[in-house]
């Protein structure tokens, strides 16, 4: 009797935030699987169209193909600072987090700005290459994949560094040590050594950004000139352009689907809880 | 089976809010008309019971923001001068939706929207809207193809050919083929993120002449061939979805070459250097904003149409064409446009010889199908 | 340890990586002072113009000033229930509380366009469409996941035996919270409510569905401005943002190494 009153009060302090999710957050959310079945009008005619169209699986591979760059781009490039601030840094080691840090507080929006300005036609980068003669007419650095694989990138590092991070902060130094003891080379040391105890970290890293990357918005709308069109800036073009509604919900589902499932697969390999629930 | 669809061309009539407000902040719009534009739209819940309260008010109803601001000024305040009637231009954007919904409720408050013609066709078939009466308004005194039973042009744009001669070394583009020679004409074209106005210009790029274009259009095969031209060209396509982005691709010299609104273009004939960008109406096509009337309207149908006749007078509408670029419906506007606007003007004769009419019958048809190809070919 | 190649590789390769980190944001700051009226870098002389245009356009500071304080808003409200679910779920400890987090932390893993575009539909039948009410209840869901996540985080330090022993000496559920539990959830708190006001301030593409026109957000001025892109103003926003950034990290950093002597 006293214990279930206290399992009540307790509920009572979740109830309010889990209450408001619910029915805020979670019914509209299942409202856009019953907008895709209803509109223009009831069936499934939304999801026949959608697997019809070749646009439609075009985009859909454009995106998976961007994630997987992007996902691939961000796990290189983080596991070498990850790698260095766990096990190198001594004194830069708060500067070094810091910079990784930095990129989160700094919106979005302003970074896709900034790589607007550096990467145009007329951009930073191209009046750099010119003037000191490397190129003679500006090159493509914007409006097309490259860009928006390289501004996606920027965006998701940090999500990639953080995970592994953690990941190496556990990683005892004696295991490399005794290999290195017993006559390995520093390459070799860390390839069969070290490198297989980073795996779990590695691979909440790759989901998260794979997950982000693949209803990305912003970076690809902003940079692609229209023609590296996204399954999310195709959504909103079905919408904005045509008020269609139905086709647009039912490529929302889609989305969200496709993403649960990367989850689920993703489960086999990685530690969701500690990757999803428990992050710092 | 086609199902026909709303077609109209929302973001094209908000591109001319845009328009306003960049005026605005040029000064060439004033403040106080800007702050009443603004307060009315403020005020706009009250409308309901105003309308109702005062049967000889107008409701006019457009897409809101600063245009709303011009069609008071240009319109409405001057007819109410005239006639002692208050005019209220209201911005909240009369979708058919919205239109159609207000009138089966019973309590419809908008005297006047601005449409499009395939709305406007959708709302004739549902019933909801009135027909236009030509005893009052003058069918002379708009462009013959913009003239329908239910529903009359109020102004119009086109889709015309732009370009930066000075990216192309002092050769610029004369036609649509020159627009897909891209050895002659090296650099970035940009065309708009939709079908409307692009396939017409990629089906005279084959060659078709002008007046048989949408006859090719209405073929699949003719369809197919014009996406395909896309398809070729597609390595030197940067899409613009909204006016101000084409607008801006041309300002940071992105784009050298470009099919975007004559409305645009106008303003960026003033802001680009000299030598620096030219617009050709040739091969343009030009399409038009139309006035529809809901059924039951509270003002009444005949003070609706004396306003709509009132609005035809061909001097307010050059006021219109120099306030934000839009071209005057009435032909007889033409003559009264200033010299040096004249050949910015869509629907001067001259340039008007050199157009195609927007044609809403066909996209009603198959506007679906070809922008699903047009991605297909732009991103595949 | 010596300089081997090994490490030569790895240092130069993680400042590489990391001046790609901060490089792109820095260069917003030259562009801001441009003399030009387009954007680009400086031609003859620095000019702080498009500050000035900044600070006299009135819908810039509308902007800005309708984002800090729905921001702070949010941050309150977020923390507040964000706070007290994450506590509940901490003494419940069980299967259906576990649950409970995994739904509240659904925001940070669909996709923007997807969620707002659910939020639009209903948000139109509460009549919320562009509203701030409507925006702060958008703002807070998608603040939640955070501050429930670096609370509990925070609890996971705290031995749960402790407010055992304080109800055992016979506190109230509600005097163990606050003199027990609260403290310990202090530093999750203040995390998790940084991390909600930066959701709210820096977000979107939610803005961009629920509003119109009534209201103006930061990042909605900052959105329609790079569409627009004819002056530079917005590089001086951007400026102003990441040199705020920059001197709280700084500030991070330095009371951190105070801290570790």
């Amino acid at each position: 009797m006293f214990r279930m009153s206290d399992a009540l009060r307790y509920w009572f302090l979740v109830l309010p935030a889990l209450a408001i999710m619910i029915v805020f957050y979670i019914w509209p959310l299942l409202g856009i699987w019953q907008i895709s079945l209803t509109e223009p009008k009831p069936g499934v005619a939304n999801y026949t169209e959608m697997f019809d169209s070749t646009a439609v699986q075009t985009s859909f591979i454009l995106t998976f193909r961007i994630a997987i760059l992007t996902t691939i781009g961000c796990l290189i490039l983080g596991y070498i600072v990850a790698y260095v601030i766990s096990n190198f840094a001594r004194r830069a080691k708060p500067l070094m987090v810091a910079l990784v840090l930095l990129p989160f507080w700094v919106s979005v929006l302003i970074r896709s700005f900034s790589w607007i300005v550096l990467l145009g036609r007329s951009g930073i980068v191209n009046d750099t290459l010119m003037a000191t003669g490397i190129t003679d007419s500006p090159m493509r650095l914007m409006h097309n994949e490259f860009g928006v694989v390289i501004a996606m990138i920027h965006v998701m590092l940090p999500f990639a560094v953080l995970p592994m991070m953690a990941n190496m902060r556990g990683i005892s130094g004696a295991y490399v040590d005794a290999a290195r003891g017993l006559g390995a080379g520093e390459w070799t040391a860390f390839r069969q050594v070290y490198f297989p105890q980073t795996m779990p970290g590695v691979m909440s890293g790759a989901l998260l950004v794979f997950v982000l990357s693949l209803g990305f918005y912003i970076t690809p709308a902003l940079l692609g000139g229209g023609r590296v069109l996204m399954i999310s800036e195709y959504i909103t073009y079905q919408i904005q352009e045509f008020l269609n509604w139905g086709l647009g919900s039912a490529l929302s589902v889609a989305l969200l689907v496709a993403t649960a499932v990367v989850i689920a697969i993703a489960a086999r390999f990685v530690n969701l809880r500690s990757a999803l629930l428990e992050r710092n | 089976m086609t199902i026909f669809k709303d077609t109209t061309d929302h973001q094209a009539k908000a591109d001319l809010i845009e328009i306003a407000a960049h005026k605005y902040k040029e000064g060439t719009l004033t403040r106080r008309g800007f702050l009443s534009a603004m307060a009315a739209l403020g005020a706009l819940p009250m409308l309901g019971s105003k309308a109702m309260a005062q049967a000889k008010e107008i409701v006019v109803v457009n897409w809101g923001g600063e245009a709303s601001e011009v069609l008071q000024e240009v319109m409405a305040d001057t007819y109410t001068k005239e006639t002692g009637i208050p005019v209220v231009v209201d911005g909240s954007g009369p979708s058919g939706g919205k239109i159609r919904a207000m009138v089966e409720s019973g309590a419809v408050v908008w005297d006047l929207c601005d449409s499009g013609m395939g709305t406007a066709i959708i709302l004739q078939e549902q019933g909801v809207i009135q027909p236009i009466n030509y005893d009052i308004v003058d069918r002379s005194a708009v462009l013959e193809q913009a003239a329908y039973e239910y529903a009359v042009g109020n102004y119009v744009y086109s889709y015309v050919l732009c370009s930066n001669p000075k990216l192309l070394g002092g050769n610029a583009p004369q036609t649509w083929e020159d627009v897909w020679n891209v050895k002659d004409f090296p650099g970035m074209r940009t065309f708009r993120k939709s079908v409307r106005g692009m396939l017409e210009s990629a089906t005279m790029a084959q060659g078709v002449p002008m007046n048989e274009v949408y006859d090719v259009l209405r073929t699949e095969d003719g369809i197919n061939a014009g996406i395909d031209k896309f398809r070729q060209l597609r390595e030197n396509i940067i899409v613009w979805g909204s006016g101000s982005a084409s607008q801006n691709l041309f300002l940071q010299e992105e784009v050298a070459i470009g099919n975007i609104w004559s409305t645009r273009g106008q303003l960026l004939m003033e802001q680009m250097d000299e030598g620096a960008f030219q617009m050709s109406f040739d091969g343009g096509v030009i399409a038009p904003g139309m006035w529809v009337v809901p059924k039951d309207n509270p003002a009444g149908s005949d003070e609706v149409m004396k306003f709509i006749r009132h609005a035809q007078d061909p001097q307010l509408q050059v006021e219109w064409l120099k306030k934000i670029g839009s071209g005057p419906a009435n032909p007889a506007a033409a003559e009264l446009v200033p010299e040096e606007l004249k050949k910015w003007n869509p629907s001067s004769p001259e340039n008007l010889a050199l157009q195609i009419f927007y044609d809403d019958e066909w996209y009603g048809m198959h506007q679906v199908e070809a922008e699903e190809k047009y991605i297909d070919a732009l991103i595949n | 340890m010596k300089t081997s190649g090994f490490r030569i590789f790895f240092m130069t390769g993680a400042w590489m990586v990391l001046a790609f980190l901060l490089l792109p944001i820095l260069v917003v700051i030259p562009v801001s002072l441009t003399d030009t009226s387009y954007i680009g870098l400086p031609k003859e002389s620095l000019s702080l113009q498009h500050y000035v245009a900044y600070f006299q356009d009135p819908r810039w500071l509308s902007a800005t000033w309708t984002s800090i304080w729905i921001g702070l808003v949010v941050a309150v409200c977020a923390t507040a229930l964000g706070t007290a679910f994450a506590i509940g779920c901490w003494f419940l400890s069980n299967r259906a509380s576990t649950i409970a987090r995994w739904i509240l932390i659904t925001p940070i893993l669909v996709p923007p366009v997807v969620q707002s575009l659910g939020f639009y539909r209903f948000w139109v039948t509460l009549g919320l469409i562009d509203t701030h009410v409507g925006v702060i209840l958008a703002h807070t869901l998608l603040a939640l996941p955070y501050v429930s996540i670096s609370v509990f985080a925070a609890l996971a330090n705290l031995d749960p035996r402790i407010p055992q022993a304080a109800r055992s000496l016979g506190a109230s559920v509600w005097q163990t919270v606050r003199s027990v539990v609260l403290p310990a959830a202090m530093p999750g708190m203040v995390t998790g409510g940084i991390f909600a006001f930066i959701v709210s301030f820096d977000e979107i593409v939610g803005v961009l569905f629920i509003t119109v026109r009534n209201v103006s957000t930061l990042p909605k001025k900052i959105w329609e401005g790079i569409q627009e892109n004819i002056d530079p103003t917005i590089a001086s926003v951007a400026t102003m943002l990441v040199l705020l950034t920059l001197v709280a990290t700084a500030v991070v950093i330095w009371r951190g190494r105070e801290g570790a002597k």
